[in-house]
């Protein structure tokens, strides 16, 4: 069982009255791209969002059932979400840099992390993590300049730089490339294929052709349920159940 | 049916378009007026305050060059009646410079006493406070008498004047004479603005300067107390407090706070802060103290709102990398937030500036302002008036030389808000992030 990085077991997530997660299990293996797919609505981000306890700050949400990371229960009482979330990281839909600079808003996280001691240190990671998000060349130069004067696809890369800064263990990513443009999602798209060397990804997407291009797991999410989780080859070629089937072939969703 | 559609040229407009265009023509002409009405009333008001208050900056006086010899100024001193002796050695002096000048002119000591007032007393003060002068001739500038000083300004006339002890129509002629000669002369009023307040006879030597002081320390309380309470109430109501039945109602009572008639601010100052606490009456600390009551609820709502102008996206891209809450609201919103922060608390402390009748009944009126603090706890403690307050008691008193008096102190105090305007605005621009 601890095989898997995080696994999920009867989970239940609650807005208010409104059950937004039914009974769900999952597990995610380690290095491993898993993709999240389904209709809009379904639950995807909330159920992502509890893997690093980001629904936390949603006073009307309630979380039940157990997620374990690494064999440990993440909603016990003596986890601290701030600690929970360096080992998580994660990637917004819409890139959301801090108003700085390219370079603090990679420094950011590990020196709030005491990660660097030196700036020298602290130089190091700040170039290793853009080198790692593809971002390296096009930015060595304005280090210095503001991080939301890049492009959206630039931006969305800065952000990834910057959640990789902490070296977490496991990274999400809530449709990533929804606001950007082919070109910059394909950039993305190779940068999840790299990252996968090192973490575990776990990528929300509404677009097929992606989960079917990144990813190795595939599960779908149809009104909070998840109706399928297997082999992504297996999921999009010989779906077993006749939801999987109609979203895929375009007939829900 | 229906065939194909008809030409129509776009160079000719429809009815349709013809109306629109109309109706925003007539909106904009609205708001053109509206703009200029509002022009005219600022114009209007501008005009008022700077035509009757700006006389308030000249003074009216006499420049004679006196000389006291050591010995006169010993016999003098050893006299029963010394000012008396004072006031004949200013006439003597008088006398000779009208001769050297070639001046004719019938007067006599009384019309001198009459348009000077008691000359003996300020030329005997001036030589006891600078015994250095004894000796050497010396310039003095004395104040003219409160009539002579309207006579100046127009507003004694020969017609009007009915003689009196105060002022005889005769007078005026001497007066007349002694301008042409250049020793009656108008300058600026330094003291108007370096001085205290006068007694109720004296407008002439009536001045601000303490009540700007009693205003200055009062800004300092509030400014100490009102920032940083308000700002971490701010902070915590939109950050941390969790949204339930108990911070709906805080958050109502402030908004309601905010609507409190000022005067309410000034019983509870009276009853807490005098009456039970027995801080002293009058003080600028007092008068802090209630006007930061009466600031916190301006700036509370004004600092929550630049609160939560800030993204939401910026606090999640802080904690989705592992910043605690607080490292979020320090490190990211809060800088965001500050000109809006900053602005709202300028504002405020410009309301409270302005802020007169709780001054009143904390006792804060303008007699009080009779002397300037010595040291920086006795600016606190002090009694004090404030400017608005000053303001308020000369323009309710009965002598009209204090109503111009108030006007000037209105120029005074706008002018003293401007400057804090245009620290907002500067402050806004500086912290504003250009990206
Ligand atoms: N902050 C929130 N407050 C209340 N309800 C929410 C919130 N976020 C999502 N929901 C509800 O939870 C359900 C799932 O939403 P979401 O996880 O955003 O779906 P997806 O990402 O798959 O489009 C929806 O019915 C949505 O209305
Ligand atoms: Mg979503």
């Amino acid at each position: 069982m601890t095989d898997y990085k995080i696994s999920a077991k009867d989970v239940q997530v609650y807005y208010g009255d409104n059950h937004a997660i039914k009974d769900v299990n999952v597990d995610i293996e380690d290095k491993t791209v898993t993709a999240f797919i389904g209709p809009s609505g379904c639950g995807k981000s909330t159920f992502l969002r509890c893997l690093n306890r980001m629904n936390d700050t949603i006073d009307i949400c309630r979380v039940q059932g157990d997620i374990l990371l690494d064999g440990e229960d993440i909603y016990d009482p003596a986890v601290d979400p701030v600690q929970l979330r360096a080992k998580v990281g994660m990637v917004f839909q819409k890139p959301n840099p801090f108003p700085k600079s390219i370079y603090d808003n990679v420094a950011y996280g590990p020196k709030i992390h005491g990660l660097a001691r030196t700036k020298a240190e602290l130089d190091e990671i700040v170039e290793k993590s853009l080198r790692k998000a593809a971002l390296w060349t096009e930015a060595k130069d304005r280090l210095h300049s503001p991080g939301t004067g890049l492009s959206g696809g630039q931006q969305q890369r800065l952000c990834i730089a910057r959640a990789i800064a902490t070296s977490p263990e496991v990274l999400l990513m809530d449709e990533p490339c929804s606001a950007l443009d082919p070109i910059a999602t394909a950039q993305v798209e190779e940068l999840i294929d790299e990252l996968r060397q090192s973490y575990s990804v776990v990528i929300v997407t509404h677009s097929m052709q992606q989960a079917a291009r990144v990813s190795q797991k595939t599960a779908f999410f149809h009104l909070g349920n998840l109706v399928e989780f297997g082999e992504t080859d297996k999921i999009f070629t010989n779906p077993e159940d006749p939801r999987t089937e109609s979203y895929i072939s375009g007939r829900i969703g | 049916m229906t065939d194909t559609p008809k030409f129509t040229s776009l160079k000719v407009q429809d009815p349709h378009t013809k109306n629109r265009n109309a109706a925003e023509k007539r909106f904009r002409s609205y708001g053109i007026i509206a703009l200029a009405i509002g022009g005219l009333f600022l114009a209007a008001l501008t005009f008022t305050i700077l035509k009757s208050g700006l006389p308030a900056f000249t003074q009216y006086v006499m420049k004679l060059d006196v000389t006291l010899s050591q010995e006169q100024f010993d016999d003098a001193e050893s006299q029963l009646l010394k000012t008396a002796v004072y006031r004949d050695i200013f006439v003597d002096n008088f006398a000779a410079q009208l001769d050297a000048q070639g001046v004719d002119v019938a007067y006599d000591a009384a019309a001198l006493e009459r348009m000077l007032g008691k000359v003996g007393g300020d030329i005997r003060a001036h030589y006891r406070e600078n015994p250095n002068d004894i000796g050497v001739p010396t310039t003095f500038q004395l104040q003219l008498s409160s009539r002579v000083e309207g006579y100046f300004r127009g507003r004694v006339t020969r017609d009007t004047l009915v003689d009196s002890r105060f002022l005889e129509k005769a007078d005026l002629d001497v007066v007349d004479v002694l301008r042409d000669a250049g020793l009656m002369t108008g300058r600026f009023n330094w003291a108007f603005l370096t001085g205290t307040d006068s007694g109720v006879d004296n407008p002439g030597g009536a001045g601000i300067g303490a009540s700007v002081i009693g205003s200055f320390f009062m800004m300092l309380v509030v400014l100490f107390l009102s920032l940083p309470i308000g700002v971490a109430a701010s902070i915590y109501l939109e950050e941390f407090a969790p949204k339930n039945r108990f911070t709906d109602l805080v958050e109502v009572n402030i908004s309601n706070l905010a609507a409190v008639p000022s005067i309410v601010f000034g019983i509870l100052g009276l009853s807490v802060f005098i009456q039970f606490m027995h801080l002293p009456q009058s003080a600028p600390l007092v008068g802090g103290l209630v006007l930061t009551l009466m600031t916190l609820p301006t700036i509370i709502i004004s600092t929550r709102a630049s609160l939560k102008s800030v993204p939401p996206s910026i606090r999640d891209a802080a904690l989705g990398i592992g910043a605690s809450k607080m490292q979020s609201v320090f490190h990211h919103v809060l800088p965001l937030a500050m000109p809006g922060i900053l602005t709202g608390t300028i504002i405020g402390l410009a309301q409270a500036l302005g802020e007169t009748a709780p001054l009143l009944l904390i006792g804060m009126v303008g007699f009080v302002a009779r002397e300037f603090p010595d040291g920086v706890a006795a600016g606190f403690l002090d009694p004090n008036s404030a400017m608005p307050a000053q303001i308020y008691t000369w323009a309710a008193r009965a002598d009209v030389g204090f109503y111009e008096k108030a006007w000037g102190g209105i120029i005074v105090l706008l002018v003293f808000l401007l400057l804090m305007n245009a620290i907002a605005i500067f402050l806004r621009k500086k912290f504003e992030r250009r990206w």
